[in-house]
């Protein structure tokens, strides 16, 4: 049965088209994809991303138990910290890809995919024995709403939050009398804030936030321009750009990859091999140079020769142009500048290996 | 959107500009439906398509669509405009939202699951 989120009548008096994704009813637009889109660089955006999961590691082993789960080294973080991290098979295969926050010794918060949530869990409990670790679900207890965009903070600030968490770290705020989390992290590549916040105060906030941002020029954002938006950042999507069969370091997250952790983890063999000598594939910008969107699934050619396939793939609506995501085979004379083709409908259309992010991030990274 | 055309189950209309002569085109609830159009890519002139034979894509930011034509007949002219600036289908004062025009000498049995424009309306809405 498909879910909602306590935001659905919203989403609906609002006047959005509703899409079904990974197994819930979402807005995938409210105006227009490139309007919505525009906002969110030009001004501010918020979105209804309840569909992710939350969940939480305590326990005394939560730390070494996280750091079997994932290549980055989770003993770094301090109180409040978060890093993006991927949960890897035996194979290095990455099974989600998370934001890991430490809340406090021995307890971290678990920002997983929707569509992944349940082989998240059950990939967990394959690997807690031996480990005095409690892992809860607390995904059906929280909405998360993000407010992104260039004057996102400012309308927080404005809401008397003097001190907005750095970058990548989380902050318990009051906002309008609701307790809440706030982290200073997204997935359109603006500066902004994630809320977090118990499901029976989301319809409650999610007016308050509008209300408030109206001299902002706030707008509620759908799926559509979320995806949009996290493209022209080259922020991977799951389950398109990410899935068991691709390790973090063909995905070109190798920087998401420690080098001097020493304990054992999954996958970590094929990892640290592959960061030697290169993966079986790596991921590369695309621009298209002749008139054509690349889309999921479409293949990639050089020299009349397949060569790979587009992950992700659309218009960018900043840019004016179309890009993609791909994966190609590693070969040496194919760089940045290069030309290789992608066949759309029967056709080969020219595209040119660029340089990703496609469109400055305007967030600290 | 004129009230004598005839349309699909898959959204394209048909309409009769002359003798033998028709537009090609997708309905407005089709133009509501896909949202930013952002590109269109239309048959060379002179090319012909059997009734619903692929003859034309749009692509919305979301997804591309195969246009079928809705009946048999060879391209006379493109509209131009719509391929050079796709976005003109969603403005809503732009009335030149016909795809290509055709000649045809299709008949009766071709037309016949085609709906009255008033039809079509009541089964999509």
């Amino acid at each position: 049965m498909t879910k909602q989120t306590f935001l659905h009548d919203k989403h609906i008096a609002l006047g959005a088209r509703m899409v079904d994704f990974a197994g819930w009813n979402m807005p995938v637009q409210y105006s227009s994809i490139i309007d919505e889109h525009k906002t969110v660089r030009e001004a501010a955006g918020i979105f209804d991303v309840s569909h992710m999961g939350e969940i939480i590691v305590k326990g005394e082993d939560s730390l070494p138990f996280l750091n079997k789960l994932v290549p980055q080294d989770i003993a770094k973080l301090v109180d409040k910290k978060a890093v993006y991290c991927q949960m890897t098979n035996k194979n290095g295969g990455i099974i989600d890809d998370l934001i890991i926050y430490k809340l406090e010794e021995q307890k971290y918060l678990v920002i997983a995919n929707a569509s992944r949530i349940d082989d998240d869990l059950n990939w967990m409990v394959r690997n807690k024995i031996g480990f005095d670790v409690t892992i809860v679900n607390e995904s059906h207890n929280f909405s998360l709403l993000a407010v992104q965009g260039p004057k996102a903070c400012d309308l927080i600030r404005s809401l008397g939050v003097n001190v907005l968490p750095e970058f990548f770290m989380i902050k318990r705020e009051e906002l309008f009398y609701i307790n809440v989390w706030i982290s200073r992290t997204g997935y359109t590549g603006e500066d902004g804030v994630e809320i977090l916040v118990r499901n029976e105060f989301s319809e409650y906030l999610w007016d308050k936030l509008l209300e408030a941002g109206k001299s902002f020029g706030i707008k509620p954002i759908g799926l559509g321009a979320r995806d949009t938006l996290r493209l022209e950042a080259s922020l991977h999507l799951y389950g398109n750009d990410l899935d068991e069969d691709t390790t973090p370091v063909e995905a070109g997250l190798s920087w998401s990859v420690s080098k001097t952790k020493t304990e054992d983890y999954n996958g970590k063999s094929v990892i640290e091999e592959q960061l030697k000598n290169g993966g079986r594939k790596k991921l590369i910008g695309l621009k298209m140079l002749d008139k054509g969107i690349a889309r999921h699934g479409y293949d990639v050619y050089y020299e009349n020769e397949k060569i790979g396939v587009i992950t992700s793939g659309g218009i960018s609506p900043c840019r004016g142009d179309n890009i993609a995501l791909a994966y190609i085979k590693p070969l040496d004379n194919l760089t940045v500048g290069s030309t290789i083709q992608v066949m759309i409908r029967e056709k080969l259309h020219n595209a040119e290996i660029v340089k990703r992010p496609f469109v400055t991030k305007h967030n600290k990274v | 959107m004129n009230e004598s055309m005839l349309c699909t189950k898959t959204h394209e209309y048909v309409l009769e500009i002359d003798k033998n002569k028709y537009e090609v085109g997708i309905t407005d609830y089709a133009i509501e439906q896909l949202g930013d159009i952002v590109f269109v890519e239309l048959p060379e002139n002179g090319s012909e398509f059997a009734k619903n034979e692929v003859f034309a894509t749009i692509e919305s930011v979301k997804a591309a669509s195969e246009i079928y034509m809705p009946i048999s007949g060879k391209v006379i002219e493109i509209n131009e405009e719509i391929a050079d600036s796709p976005e003109l289908l969603n403005d809503e004062n732009y009335e030149n939202k016909w795809f290509v025009k055709i000649e045809s000498s299709a008949d009766q049995v071709e037309f016949a699951d085609l709906m009255d424009y008033s039809d079509y309306k009541e089964e999509v809405e």
